[in-house]
């Protein structure tokens, strides 16, 4: 996860099935961008926090309020949940994109952040620049223009 | 004692690893080398394990774009098997079956992306059997998968599938030497932790 405060832009390469968080504090002028790469935290030590959609935004949300932002002021946009093969026969894997996107509208929902905006799903990997200032977010895939949200 | 992540292999371990991919690479050269009619070696392969950042930086980059063919394992051992093939791979193989090349991934069309992943699913079948032979398992394998992306999105999938319980990625792989080129070429074998257990314990190299 990064945060930066007043200009500046964050990036995340190339999220496959992962998500990118872009959260916002408009009047602050502070981001925060949280990459994510599984839906919910089963691990008996807890060392990655940052690592899944539960304990990675509530982990990101409370460095926020460290920093003065309010949740009421506060939006999130995600990016990314694509699956990248296609297996014939569906065992099962490549649902973990979408299982993110899930996971986190939910906890998003449950902690009462807004959503503004997403670029998910899909079958392209995306990168995600935030800009920490407007909060505006950009995606750039391959072979594909750039998509501003 | 049974692994708990890749990066608690101690070194016996690790070499058995080493040899499997050797054997394997090299079951996959002479696959590939039956394929395009021309020799094929392998240089030294390695088994790398590696965390995700590293592995991106090793093989060149999170944004480079690549082509990836994917075969899930299951059976006696679970996991992934992903060829990575970079466009000096993807040209050798065009210009010998079907006497062109491209200068770019967006210009492969159905009959390039079919003869890539019929390679592509022929080297990994081979370096899945000379293992399965080694060690006397059965692996049955998917019908191969098959993406253009950003590599990072790619080497993504095995690390999203078993990155519940592991943080690092196991490469095993060497490059191909081909009409005098070196060709990199990089096969990784990411068996979930269960089946590297199950697969040490075979070989008789896991102290439990």
């Amino acid at each position: 996860m990064k945060m930066a405060q007043g200009e500046g832009v964050l990036v995340t390469y190339a999220l496959g099935s992962c998500i990118g968080l872009c959260f916002h504090d408009p009047r602050l002028r502070l981001g925060a961008l949280l990459h994510i790469m599984l839906p919910i935290n089963m691990e008996t030590g807890r060392t990655h926090p940052l690592k899944y959609a539960d304990t990675g935004i509530r982990e990101t949300l409370k460095q926020m309020e460290a920093r003065g932002a309010m949740r009421s002021r506060m939006t999130v946009k995600i990016a990314g949940g694509a699956k990248m093969f296609e297996i014939a026969g569906g065992s099962g894997l490549g649902n973990i994109g979408q299982r993110n996107i899930e996971s986190v509208n939910a906890i998003l929902k449950r902690e009462n952040i807004r959503l503004l905006g997403q670029e998910v799903g899909g079958k392209v990997a995306r990168t995600l620049f935030f800009d920490v200032g407007s909060g505006q977010g950009c995606v750039r895939s391959y072979g594909q223009k750039d998509i501003f949200f | 004692m049974a692994i708990k992540t890749y990066d608690q292999m101690n070194s016996l371990e690790i070499d058995t690893l080493r040899e499997i991919g050797s054997i394997g690479t090299g079951n996959a050269a002479t696959a590939l080398s039956q394929m395009l009619g021309k020799e094929v070696r392998i240089t030294l392969p390695e088994v790398r394990i590696m965390g995700y950042n590293e592995a991106i930086e090793w093989i060149g980059g999170p944004e480079a774009v690549t082509a990836g063919v994917l075969v899930k394992m299951s059976g006696d051992m679970g996991g992934i098997m992903l060829s990575v093939q970079k466009l000096e791979l993807v040209n050798i193989i065009l210009e010998t079956m079907l006497g062109q090349s491209i200068q770019d991934y967006e210009e492969l069309a159905e009959l390039e992306r079919s003869a890539l992943i019929e390679i592509g699913n022929i080297m990994i079948s081979a370096f899945v059997t000379a293992l399965s032979g080694l060690a006397g398992i059965d692996v049955n394998l998917t019908v191969p998968a098959f993406a253009v992306d950003m590599q990072g999105a790619i080497l993504a999938v095995p690390m999203a599938e078993y990155g519940g319980m592991s943080d690092y990625l196991m490469t095993i792989g060497g490059n191909f030497v081909c009409d005098g080129k070196e060709v990199p070429s990089h096969l990784m074998l990411s068996p979930d932790l269960r089946s590297l257990n199950f697969l040490l314990r075979k070989l008789g190299v896991s102290d439990e």
